[in-house]
């Protein structure tokens, strides 16, 4: 019997252990789950990337996210977070055996809503996908990136987090008219207003 | 003229050059007019539209994306209820990777018969400054934005919407009152803007 028990027992734990390491994924994550991520990066600078497995643009950059992980190497984490479907699990693992990533993926939690985790991440995030945010050393946002980026984009902004020279911003937006005649006025807060009705 | 009111009316004209795509409109302020063909051929314009309806709702899809695709049935089911209540859905196609034919393919194939838009140039979109699909405008008769987001928070479980925003909005609109939840948001595809 205690024969059995300890053999019953091994074939469980064995059983587990290879589902672990089966899967490519990091983990589960929320927004605070992925903000632990983040800060235990600290003193390197972190680019973390939504992507999806149906999104063509997310799978076309994320060899670009490789490159950068092996370019950069210690100073760098780039931190993945699949936004699939619950039930495109297996997709995933497949995309991620194919792309065999240098860092860690997570999938992000299903249930609840999603507009909690969007808004956590970012204010200015709408939620479109692919998505990145990056952090400096210090583990402040610098930088946010919206849709496609080519190896060129990405490095450029790594770099400059790297250099220390990006000040903590939120993404580059073109001003509205009204905001560019109070710059130009040198009024103290520019604002911008609704474009108006146009044909 | 001086260098300063030089250098001002350089920096507007430049301004006005690179202008094209403003922040999405607020909630209240008038909804950017536009003008847009339908797959099959009709004139659409946002004003004209709004003035003999209780509601416009503007709905950027598209033709690949599982998120948008998640609501075809949704959107299908809200255009007949609502459309019985002077409500127009218009679905407005923004990317330029979905050309008309396969936009004109999709409604068929999904059932959809309110007015869909190819928008050449996402001009449409910029105006908007509509980020992903599906993605939500709703403006009211007097051509006021009342409610931009999500269609509700679960794509995958239509039996199981907690937060059907969007019908709360409409309903808060249909009863002249304020949209509570005026703005959400929910993952989607990035629109591929040319």
């Amino acid at each position: 019997m205690t024969r059995r028990a300890f053999a019953l027992l091994f074939l469980f734990l064995a059983a587990n252990a290879l589902l672990a390491a089966a899967s490519r994924l990091a983990g589960e994550v929320d927004a605070k789950g992925l903000a632990n991520a983040v800060a235990r990066e600290r003193g390197r600078v972190v680019l973390v990337n939504f992507w999806a497995t149906w999104c063509v643009p997310c799978r076309e950059e994320f060899g670009s996210l490789v490159r950068l992980q092996e370019a950069h190497g210690k100073h760098l984490r780039v931190i993945g977070v699949s936004t699939d479907f619950a039930r495109e699990r297996q997709a995933v693992e497949k995309f991620l055996t194919e792309q065999k990533p240098n860092f860690p993926n997570y999938h992000k939690k299903s249930g609840g809503d999603d507009q909690e985790f969007i808004a956590a991440v970012d204010p200015s995030w709408g939620g479109e996908l692919p998505f990145s945010v990056l952090y400096g050393r210090d583990g402040r946002k610098v930088k946010v990136l919206s849709g496609k980026q080519s190896y060129r984009d990405f490095e450029r902004e790594v770099r400059r987090a790297l250099d220390g020279s990006s000040p903590a911003s939120r993404p580059a937006r073109i001003r509205t008219r009204a905001a560019v005649r109070a710059s130009a006025e040198a009024s103290p807060e520019p604002r911008g207003l609704p474009l108006g009705r146009q044909g | 003229m001086g260098l300063v009111k030089t250098a001002a009316l350089v920096a507007v004209i430049l301004g006005l050059s690179v202008c094209v795509r403003g922040a999405a409109p607020s909630i209240g302020a008038p909804a950017p007019d536009f003008a847009l063909t339908t797959l099959d051929g009709k004139p659409f314009s946002l004003a004209e539209a709004a003035r003999s309806r209780q509601a416009i709702v503007l709905m950027f899809i598209a033709t690949k994306c599982p998120y948008s695709n998640a609501y075809n049935a949704r959107m299908r089911e809200m255009a007949a209820v609502y459309g019985a209540k002077g409500v127009l859905f218009a679905g407005i196609n923004s990317n330029k990777s979905e050309p008309a034919d396969e936009a004109r393919a999709h409604a068929k194939e999904h059932g959809h018969t309110f007015p869909i838009m190819k928008d050449p140039d996402n001009k449409v979109a910029d105006l908007y400054d509509a980020k992903r699909t599906p993605e939500i405008f709703v403006v009211d008769r007097e051509g006021k934005l009342r409610y931009h987001g999500r269609i509700d928070e679960n794509y995958e479980n239509p039996s199981q919407v907690a937060s059907p925003d969007l019908k709360n909005a409409l309903d808060a609109i249909l009863d002249g009152k304020a949209v509570e939840k005026a703005e959400t948001k929910a993952f989607g595809c990035t629109i591929k803007r040319v």
